[in-house]
């Protein structure tokens, strides 16, 4: 059974990026992998999605999450992890920057930013100030990759694949710092993970 | 010497190129429209990789690129032409005629449609085409056979002496999946066009010779489509047997990876006696499919016993849930897991997120001023499209590329000059169609004012190059098409340019051109700021200035947005997202809205 993992967040905030490098970490650890999303009319500012596909034992078919199969939801956006919980399976995961970009519905006043979006998400996931944390690095577009840290505990591929998928991805003035970042977003949800088992 | 083999993930559109380019393809051609428009510049990245004689041009649009594509071939070089489904309608023309001729060296088409309208205005199924003009259709279901499939497309358009289409849909076009391929480039010198009037000059006599050989050369490709690489028979367990093509040959797999399949590499010309041979061996056989029941009607004339998915199942794009739920109506046992009950009920209520005018886009400006002006705006297809959202809801019609000109100058006769109207039209889409409609209104003594929005890109489709923007595909210098001289040229006497920062130009050129009898012709001059990454310092709002009268919200910039701190919600900036374009602070009517200066603490 091929591992599902949906990234959900807003056009420009490097949602395809994120899916290239666990695609290609994937690849890199010889798993069979497909992965998909549109480009286009969604990158100006839009929702976005991409599905990655990871399978150990046999193919992956469809390049495209059936509906409710999603083990993994990554949101770099809160209002976005929302729109695309119901994909997730009953014990699915979440993984979201508390980060808040709003809709032009929103910023205009005809409709309301849900209130505490980041509660329903926390249940049985993760939410980390990625972009915060990122920003303090200096490259708060490099959330994706401290949230892809994160997503790299439960996922069964070694180090090594993610650092070259790092490397054949990242820009190399940038690599370091991402480097950093994508353990940052590891060391977390190791912390939690710890911290769930002792209680 | 053996080739080197390599194993990549690789988008259908990357594969395709790969493909072109193992086969030794020296001329491509396209004009960009999603979600085909990354396979040229893949094309290019392989010359770079892998060298090789290699030439691709962005054409003006696609007839033109086609007409590109049958001269390259009858040169003898093997060439490329790709585009979205629609595109294929403007292209339409060469495409019937180019079965007659056939080609000198293979000559493939990429047709990529967009089941479910992701970014398209519809969402036609283009294997009706080859049908239509009798050309071999072959349909790839991921990147392996995206790219093996155009390698052998050229082959089959050789031994057939007609073009083949190929038809891609975006999840194979946008998918990444595993290509395993050659490092190896068949390599052909074009022994130029061959004088070969019954062949290439298409008059009534010549063409109905050639169109009595239509038949024999299309049952050569359809005798080719029949092997065991394009026609793939999978033994399994069950009574019910698949017929599938393209991408639900994927989704099918997902449900029911055990059943045994016949899968058509070529739809068209079917291999009549393999799939009859498969439905007699099974006791039923469901076709899977995505779109129009394009297999199943093809299946049941040639009375072949098949059933089609639902008719629900004839629009929008195909899932694996949804061919599951397809299945079930139609009493197929799709095992556990896949009840087609709603496994968790999607949210509601929730705000949606459409795509928006980036912050700092140059044709914000134009329509914050077309705004003041009591006209009807015909539209056009290009990032300019999305100002028919609120809260701009700037434009009132997108039918089809250069359409919004010909639309305007059809509503001014329509009410004999008395409703002004405003053809909105891009740059790019101006030179791709806009050209005639203008020339049309001109001719035809029209009403109408065109304002060209030149941002210096095809933006909406990622940015490419044309004719305005001075640089070719390959980057390449080239003349910048003078879109105001070329509106003198044609006739039309009063034209204007206007840079984008000059608001006040553009409203009084906006009012002279609406008063004036006759066409006229606005340029709006601004450079797309994501293409040319325009960045300014940010611009804030000052609190204690602001009136809150929201006219900065109605720009609808994706930078200004409420916040949300207790009772009194004020408009500020994000200055993360603010380019600094200023077209704010110039609405502003009390000039709350200043340019953040250096060392400004960051409110």
């Amino acid at each position: 059974m091929p591992e599902n993992i949906l990234l959900a967040g807003v056009g420009g905030q490097g949602i395809v990026t994120a899916g290239d490098l666990v695609a290609q970490a994937a690849l890199i650890a010889g798993r069979q992998v497909k992965k998909a999303e549109v480009h286009g009319m969604a990158q100006r500012g839009g929702s976005v999605v991409s599905h990655v596909r990871i399978s150990s034992d046999g193919p992956v078919y469809s390049p495209m999450i059936p509906d409710g199969h999603a083990d993994f939801l990554i949101a770099l956006e809160l209002l976005e992890g929302l729109r695309w919980t119901w994909m997730l399976r009953p014990a699915g995961r979440v993984i979201a920057d508390d980060r808040r970009v709003a809709p032009s519905s929103v910023s205009t006043g005809s409709a309301e930013y849900p209130a505490q979006p980041e509660k329903p998400l926390a249940e049985g996931g993760l939410v980390l100030p990625a972009t915060q944390l990122a920003g303090q690095a200096g490259v708060p577009r490099a959330a994706n990759v401290l949230v892809l840290g994160a997503l790299s505990v439960h996922l069964d591929l070694p180090a090594g694949a993610w650092d070259e998928a790092l490397a054949g991805v990242i820009k190399t003035r940038h690599l370091e710092t991402n480097r950093g970042l994508f353990r940052a977003g590891r060391d977390l949800a190791l912390e939690r993970l710890n911290r769930a088992t002792d209680g | 010497m053996s080739a080197v083999r390599e194993r990549m993930l690789l988008s259908g559109n990357e594969a395709v190129a790969l493909g072109a380019w193992q086969a030794g393809c020296r001329v491509a051609a396209a004009y960009p429209g999603t979600p085909s428009s990354e396979i040229l510049p893949a094309f290019l990245e392989c010359r770079e990789r892998l060298g090789g004689e290699v030439y691709a041009e962005w054409s003006t649009n696609e007839k033109v690129a086609l007409e590109v594509g049958a001269g390259a071939s009858m040169a003898g070089a093997r060439s490329l032409v790709t585009m979205k489904h629609v595109g294929l309608n403007v292209a339409a023309d060469p495409f019937f005629t180019l079965a007659y001729t056939g080609v000198g060296a293979g000559l493939v088409i990429i047709s990529a449609d967009d089941p479910g309208m992701h970014s398209s205005q519809n969402e036609q199924d283009n294997r009706i085409y080859a049908r239509h003009a009798h050309v071999p259709l072959l349909e790839p279901s991921d990147s392996q056979e995206a790219c093996d499939f155009t390698r052998l497309a050229f082959e089959i358009s050789e031994e057939s002496d007609l073009p083949v289409l190929v038809r891609l849909t975006t999840r194979v076009c946008h998918s990444r999946t595993v290509v395993e391929f050659q490092v190896s480039r068949s390599v052909r010198t074009p022994e130029g066009p061959a004088v070969d009037p019954a062949k290439y000059v298409m008059i009534p006599a010549n063409a109905r010779a050639r169109r009595a050989t239509l038949g024999a050369r299309l049952a050569r490709a359809g005798q080719r489509g029949t092997l065991d690489d394009l026609t793939v028979e999978q033994d399994g367990d069950g009574d019910v047997g698949f017929i599938t093509s393209g991408l639900g040959y994927q989704h099918l797999r997902e449900i029911l990876p055990g059943v045994p399949v016949l899968k058509l590499g070529m739809p068209y010309p079917l291999p009549e006696d393999r799939v009859r041979d498969f439905a007699e061996r099974h006791d039923r056989t469901v076709v899977v499919e995505e779109l129009e029941p394009f297999l199943a009607e093809s299946l049941l004339a040639a009375h072949v016993e098949v059933e089609g998915l639902p008719e629900w199942l004839h629009e929008g794009e195909l899932t694996p849930s949804r061919l599951a739920a397809g299945l079930l109506k139609l009493g197929v046992d799709v095992g556990p897991g896949w009840t087609g009950g709603e496994p968790t009920p999607k949210p509601r209520g929730l705000p949606p997120r459409p795509p928006v005018l980036c912050p700092g886009c140059a044709h914000r400006a134009a329509f914050s001023v077309l705004d003041k002006h009591d006209v009807f705006v015909t539209g056009d297809i290009g990032c300019y499209t999305l100002a028919a959202l609120p809260p701009l809801c700037g434009l009132h019609s997108c039918l089809a590329m250069g359409a919004g000109v010909s639309q305007a100058h059809g509503i001014a006769k329509a009410m004999d000059g008395q409703q002004p109207v405003v053809a909105v039209i891009g740059d790019s889409t101006f030179t791709h169609m806009g050209l005639p409609a203008l020339l049309n209104a001109v001719y035809n003594r029209g009403n109408l004012t065109v304002l060209i929005l030149d941002n210096r890109s095809t933006a909406m489709t990622g940015g490419q190059d044309h004719p305005g923007t001075g640089a070719t595909l390959s980057g390449e210098p080239a003349p910048a098409f003078d879109f105001a001289a070329v509106a003198r040229a044609m006739g039309v006497e009063s034209v204007h340019e206007i840079a984008i920062d000059d608001l006040n130009g553009m409203d009084s050129a906006m009012t002279r051109s609406i008063a004036h009898d006759g066409p006229s012709v606005i340029v709006v001059t601004g450079p797309c700021p994501l293409r040319y990454d325009v960045r300014a310092e940010p611009y804030r709002i000052e609190p204690e200035e602001c009136i809150l009268c929201n006219r900065c919200l109605r720009i609808g910039c994706p930078a200004i947005g409420l916040t949300a701190d207790g009772a009194s919600k004020r408009p500020v900036i994000d200055e993360t997202l603010c380019t600094g374009c200023a077209l704010c602070a110039e609405i502003c009517p009390v000039d709350a809205i200043e340019r953040r200066e250096e060392g400004d603490v960051h409110a």
